[in-house]
């Protein structure tokens, strides 16, 4: 037995640079096999950067990658043969159609079966415009066709990059279920995003990544519970008295805290929202609003450094709600 | 094999391709036709329409259809290497392949063999256009035909076109690589006419390191003894003899494709 036994994708020390600029600075990852994992980074944090050494677009400086139980180095480009991918934006031939683009793409890697090209057309829900050229597509039917050509050879191991980009509601929902359907039947998907929602309803597992090392990783459902709070509104001048009371359900870490409205917020499992009603009863302090969820976006900030990256899609969240600082 | 007709399959699909061949086969018979039209025109010297003639009294307009098409068509093989390299970078196609773990040296040289067999059809088929367009200058011309079937000329012109598609081909590798080093289309179109201006000029200044460079060797290693071509004409340079500058050809072939693939292998794909 090894440290990456089971494992379909493993990484140890993994690092890149770009000149002076650090993409990767040590990245482990364990993917385990049969499993979504979830890839999860702000813009810049080193996810597409993995993502191309995944799949050997690039070398890493340092470090070493294992696919599907298999080193990965300079020479094995053959471990691609069983895995599919989709990096960054999906590029094809411009004057070729979805179909033609599909058949190309096979005559490189392994081996595709008949029918195969058909099948995924009709998956992807692009059989009607299979004959159109790539350049008539909208840019969520690219990523179908995109996603149709990672999945051409059948491949044990799925890598894809921000699959859900540019894709409507009703396609964001097929794709969930595609690949939910291919984890449960052995297959392992790797999936990188920046949206926290999509991956809290799509992974089994979520790595996260902030300035090229991995700050936490395991499986969602543990995750979600770490970060479960319940907060509940009391009358300002209860609000002191509701915190020292709220303070005995605490579960993991912290203390409950109140903002300015009234609201305190409890660090506690969601589903004990009831009990925390009954305890303020009981000391004579009543709710005027409960609720309760997972912190996960707080908790994604605080690892990923707090705030949005420089340049980055975040920098927008500084003009919308919060003045210049 | 397959990434060779995969490749075949998508040139021929591609605009780029019937455009290159539509405007070299087209400036050839405007050229030709023109010629022949107004060969007899009044005020034309002597020495003038004895030179226009040639254009389209056979078997000379062989060799002048074939010196045209080495002459522009070889502009146009750089502009075509370079579109179809590029392109690969430029879209971003050439990445589907290595993430699928195809070889990449393999990739780039079985792409270009197939530019390659079409380059050869091209210039075919534009020899072809060239020969229907002399006659049709001949008639115009009011020239004699009866060299068309000279059995001297015809009996060298398999070889000649042979060395011709070769000397073309090389010269669409030098496009191809360019256009790989620059990873883009537009960066190795640029480029490629860059260089192939850029050498005829440099025959001003250097006409000894010229003649090895890779147009003159193209031109020298066919010897249609026509001073004519269709291609931009710079300084005189003394041209080599032809078997020698045939062996440079295929050193350039050889070594513009080795570098293409080399450094396709070592190259980071990041975009």
């Amino acid at each position: 037995m090894t440290a990456t036994d089971g494992l379909a994708l493993a990484t140890r020390g993994l690092r890149k640079s770009y000149g002076s600029h650090a993409a990767l600075a040590g990245l482990d990852l364990s993917v385990p096999t049969g499993k979504v994992y979830g890839f999860l980074g702000p813009n810049g944090a080193g996810k597409t950067t993995t993502m191309r050494l995944l799949t050997g677009l690039i070398r890493p400086d340092a470090g070493t990658m294992e696919l599907l139980g298999k080193p990965f180095g300079r020479h094995d480009r053959h471990r691609l043969y069983d895995v599919g991918a989709l990096i960054e934006s999906p590029t094809f031939y411009p004057f070729l159609s979805g179909r033609q683009n599909l058949r190309e793409l096979a005559t490189s890697g392994a081996p595709v079966a008949k029918g195969r090209i058909e099948e995924l057309l009709e998956l992807t829900g692009l059989i009607d415009r299979a004959r159109d050229p790539v350049s008539s597509y909208s840019l969520g039917m690219k990523q179908r066709l995109g996603i149709a050509g990672a999945l051409l050879s059948d491949p044990s191991l799925l890598l894809l990059d921000e699959p859900a980009n540019g894709l409507d509601p009703a396609g964001i929902v097929a794709m969930r279920e595609t690949l939910r359907h291919l984890a449960s039947i052995g297959k392992t998907v790797f999936v990188s995003s920046h949206l926290l929602g999509e991956m809290q309803q799509m992974a089994d597992i979520v790595g996260i990544i902030a300035a090229g090392k991995l700050v936490r990783e395991g499986p969602i459902d543990e995750l979600l519970n770490s970060q479960s709070v319940v907060r509940v509104r009391v009358a300002p001048q209860d609000v002191a008295r509701a915190t020292a009371v709220l303070e005995k359900l605490v579960e993991h870490g912290g203390a409950p805290a109140a903002d300015e409205a009234g609201w305190i917020t409890v660090p506690t499992a969601s589903d004990r929202s009831g009990e925390i009603n009954q305890v303020l009863g009981t000391a004579g302090i009543w709710a005027t609003g409960l609720e309760s969820g997972t912190d996960l976006e707080q908790f994604f900030l605080e690892l990923t450094g707090g705030e949005p990256v420089k340049g980055g899609e975040g920098t927008f969240f500084g003009l919308a709600g919060r003045p210049p600082q | 094999m397959t990434i060779f007709f995969s490749g075949l399959r998508k040139l021929v699909r591609r605009r780029a391709t019937w455009l290159t061949l539509g405007l070299l086969a087209g400036m050839l018979v405007l050229i030709i036709v023109a010629v022949g039209a107004s060969s007899n025109r009044a005020g034309a010297s002597d020495r003038e329409r004895e030179v226009a003639l040639s254009l389209v009294t056979f078997p000379a307009a062989y060799d002048e259809v074939l010196a045209f098409i080495l002459g522009l068509g070889g502009l146009f093989a750089v502009i075509y290497g370079a579109a179809i390299a590029g392109s690969e970078w430029t879209w971003g196609t050439l990445k589907n392949a290595v993430a699928r773990g195809g070889s990449r040296s393999q990739y780039v040289l079985f792409t270009f063999a197939s530019v390659a067999l079409l380059i050869a059809i091209g210039l075919l088929i534009t020899f072809a256009v060239g020969v229907l367009a002399g006659l049709l200058g001949a008639s115009l011309a009011g020239a004699s035909t009866a060299g068309l079937g000279d059995s001297a000329t015809l009996g060298r012109l398999p070889g000649q076109m042979a060395r011709g598609a070769l000397a073309v081909i090389m010269e669409g590798a030098i496009g191809f690589t360019i256009a790989t080093l620059a990873r883009s289309q537009l960066a190795g179109i640029a480029a490629g006419i860059g260089l192939y201006f850029g050498e005829s000029f440099a025959a001003l200044f250097l006409p000894d390191v010229v003649k090895f460079l890779p147009f003159n060797v193209a031109t020298a290693s066919v010897s249609t003894g026509s001073g004519t071509g269709g291609g931009f004409s710079g300084a005189q340079v003394a041209a080599l003899e032809p078997n020698t500058a045939l062996l440079l050809v295929i050193a350039w072939l050889v070594g513009a494709l080795a570098v293409a693939a080399l450094f396709t292998e070592r190259a980071e794909i990041s975009s």
